[in-house]
């Protein structure tokens, strides 16, 4: 049975404001370095900020080197990673058993810096897919997920269920972000940054740093002695705020809960967790809360921001890379700068490098969107458990269709508007539902869209429990319609002209937030960026999804709002 | 300072995407955040932002605004008494 299948690390790279090399990046944790630095060459925003950035000197030898000037910087990463990552263990990429998962949540946004009209097609997630598919002969064989912060966990969990699947046999996972104005602006904006090296946990915290990198790692089925497992893991969601970390915690807790059941694991078999830890006010007390549900209170707790920033769609795999170092080493690394306890609820973290003695943690993450994830890495070959998850069916039990100002429920036409014009159609298909919040027109049109497809597809639906149902979504230009507005604010008139209500809809799953606030969604949620919509291949992932969490429900579609035009495609799948 | 009110209103109505409502149907001094107008935290660092490139009034912290951002009247005591 392919669920019982263990999911190897064999290899792995780092590289970050600490250096190129997973090594290159331990070695100056070991040493309480900080890749954390006042940058004022406003390269990266108008202001000074505090930002871990890649060392742009060495990289360039890199790029040369490599000759792959032809790339963006984000790309030039991704390829140096893994092409270390292959010297490490030597895998056929252009073998039909490999694969290839990117996780970020901005690609490349520098590229749309003064040049918004026309979109460049390199801003297109699917476009680097392709580039990146084309150097490594992947005949695409390659997906994107681009889930906020928590996207390199997600496409680490999405990686592990193809793999026990048996779809593939090997895949590689990079998760990246470069900072450009339009990043710092933003979370700036948010009033989230610190002019100082962040402080997760510690009374005096203030705010998070951010920080670039690019993190591969490659897992495989094959037997590797002394290597990594990565155990199990599951995606939540708080459907609370799109922006604000959950009050209780309960979303973070449900995840963690929920990777260890997958583990076949409890929380007394944890050496320690490994937390997002951004420094902000309400991230942290969020996380100390989630880890006291999940009676981890006791577990020693890290977070490595003040080492390497805050680096967003890396930070899930360069965190999970640290992590297995971690317990390779029998070490928990030091929280840099924690001193005094600044959450209500007491956590076992520590400024110091401490011991310890059981080889098995948690790593989680959480994001915009109300997303949260947790997996469970290990180096100790845990007793073969076995999993009761039979394989499922699923059937699709409902659709719905939003396009061309008109809305099709299972091939009847419930709506429809005579103007053409978006913004009058959404708000009249609004009000045709009955509902009067405010926040609806709030929202940006991706979101709208969402909402609208979500709300006729499980209209008259019977309430499912908030844990049996999730969303897996996709579309082809991300959330770029509104990355644009944003970055047009920005170039007119500087950064500090960045919007947050604006700057908080430029991630996709933003829109599956959205969704999961109006009909309480706090199972599995993930957003994948293709090129054209392929039903059946996202079909056949969220089955496996379906299946790996135990959820019963799952709104599964396509949702896609660029330059005026749009089409929403959802499904209502159902085990049987 | 009944100029400031309505002028206040228009702005956030504009800055906060408040479709559907008018200066009107905003009372000066009902709270603005919770049920009434449903606004959040995403919309109090909108109004910082509206007091910085309006007012010339810097909030460092969203939590200072607490007070401050209680009710369009409470709000516009606080720019006549900063206003630079």
């Amino acid at each position: 049975m392919g669920n019982n299948l263990n999911i190897h690390i064999p290899a792995d790279n780092i590289i970050s404001s600490l250096g190129f090399t997973t090594q290159q990046n331990i070695d100056a944790i070991y040493a309480y370095r900080s890749g954390v630095m006042l940058d004022e060459s406003k390269a990266i925003a108008d202001q000074p900020i505090q930002a871990a950035k890649i060392c742009s000197e060495t990289l360039g030898k890199y790029i040369n080197h490599f000759n792959l000037v032809a790339y963006t910087k984000a790309e030039q990463l991704i390829i140096l990673s893994v092409n270390e990552l292959l010297q490490q263990y030597d895998v056929d990429l252009s073998a039909t058993d490999s694969a290839f998962i990117i996780s970020t949540t901005k690609g490349n946004i520098d590229v749309l810096q003064n040049k918004t009209h026309p979109i460049p097609e390199s801003a297109f997630l699917w476009k680097m897919a392709e580039k990146i598919s084309n150097y490594y002969s992947l005949e695409n064989r390659i997906s994107v997920v681009s889930n906020a912060c928590i996207s390199g966990i997600s496409a680490l969990i999405a990686a592990k269920r193809l793999l026990q699947a048996g779809i593939y046999r090997n895949i590689v996972v990079v998760g990246f972000d470069v900072l450009s104005h339009f990043i710092t602006s933003g979370f700036i904006s948010f009033k989230s940054v610190s002019s100082n090296i962040c402080r997760p946990y510690d009374k005096k915290r203030d705010g998070l740093n951010l920080g670039e990198a690019c993190g591969s790692v490659l897992l495989t089925t094959d037997y590797c002695p002394n290597t990594a497992i990565l155990y199990g893991g599951a995606i939540t969601n708080d459907a609370n705020h799109i922006s604000g970390p959950s009050k209780t915690g309960d979303g973070l807790h449900y995840a963690i809960q929920g990777a260890l059941e997958d583990a076949g694991l409890t929380a007394k078999d944890m050496g320690y967790v490994n937390l997002h830890g951004t420094a902000t006010v309400y991230n942290d007390e969020m996380e100390a809360k989630a880890i006291h549900w999940s009676q981890l209170q006791n577990a020693k707790v890290n977070s490595l921001k003040p080492y390497i920033g805050h680096t967003l769609g890396a930070s899930g795999i360069v965190e999970s890379i640290l992590s297995v170092h971690q317990l390779k080493a029998g070490i928990v690394f030091g929280t840099l700068g924690y001193e005094n306890n600044g959450v209500s609820q007491s956590l076992n973290v520590s400024s110091r490098h401490q011991e310890i003695a059981i080889r098995t943690c948690v790593k989680t993450g959480s994001g915009f969107g109300g997303c949260n994830a947790a997996i469970v890495l290990s180096i100790e070959n845990k007793t073969k458990k076995t999993l009761n998850k039979i394989p499922i069916t699923i059937s699709s039990i409902k659709n719905c269709m939003v396009e061309n100002s008109t809305i099709i429920v299972n091939n009847n036409l419930v709506f429809k508007t005579d103007t053409i014009d978006f913004p009058s159609f959404i708000r009249n298909a609004y009000k045709n539902l009955g509902e009067s919040n405010m926040k609806f027109y709030k929202m940006d049109d991706l979101a709208k869209l969402g909402y609208i497809a979500a709300a006729y597809l499980l209209k008259d639906e019977l309430k499912i429990e908030p844990l049996n149902i999730g969303i897996i979504l996709s579309n082809s230009a991300a959330s770029l319609d509104t990355d644009r507005k944003y970055q047009q604010q920005i170039d007119k008139d500087g950064d500090a002209a960045g919007s947050p209500s604006v700057f908080v809809y430029t991630l996709p799953n933003v829109a599956t937030g959205e969704i999961c606030i109006h009909h309480k969604i706090q199972g599995e949620n993930t957003f994948f960026i293709e090129k054209n919509y392929s039903p059946e291949k996202l079909k056949t992932y969220a089955q496996l999804a379906m299946q790996d969490s135990g959820i019963s429900y799952c709104i599964c579609g396509w949702c896609e709002f660029i330059n005026g035009i749009y089409k929403a495609e959802f499904e209502l799948l159902k085990t049987k | 300072m009944e100029e400031l009110i309505e002028k206040l209103k228009q702005q956030l109505i504009n800055e906060l995407n408040l479709e559907e409502i008018t200066p009107a149907d905003i009372d000066t001094d009902a709270p603005l955040f919770g049920d009434g107008l449903g606004l959040d935290s995403i919309d109090a660092l909108e109004i910082i932002l509206i007091l910085e490139h309006n007012y010339g009034i810097k909030i460092q912290n969203p939590s200072e605004g607490k007070e401050i951002f209680y009710s369009i009247r409470t709000l516009a005591d606080y720019i006549q008494a900063n206003q630079k």
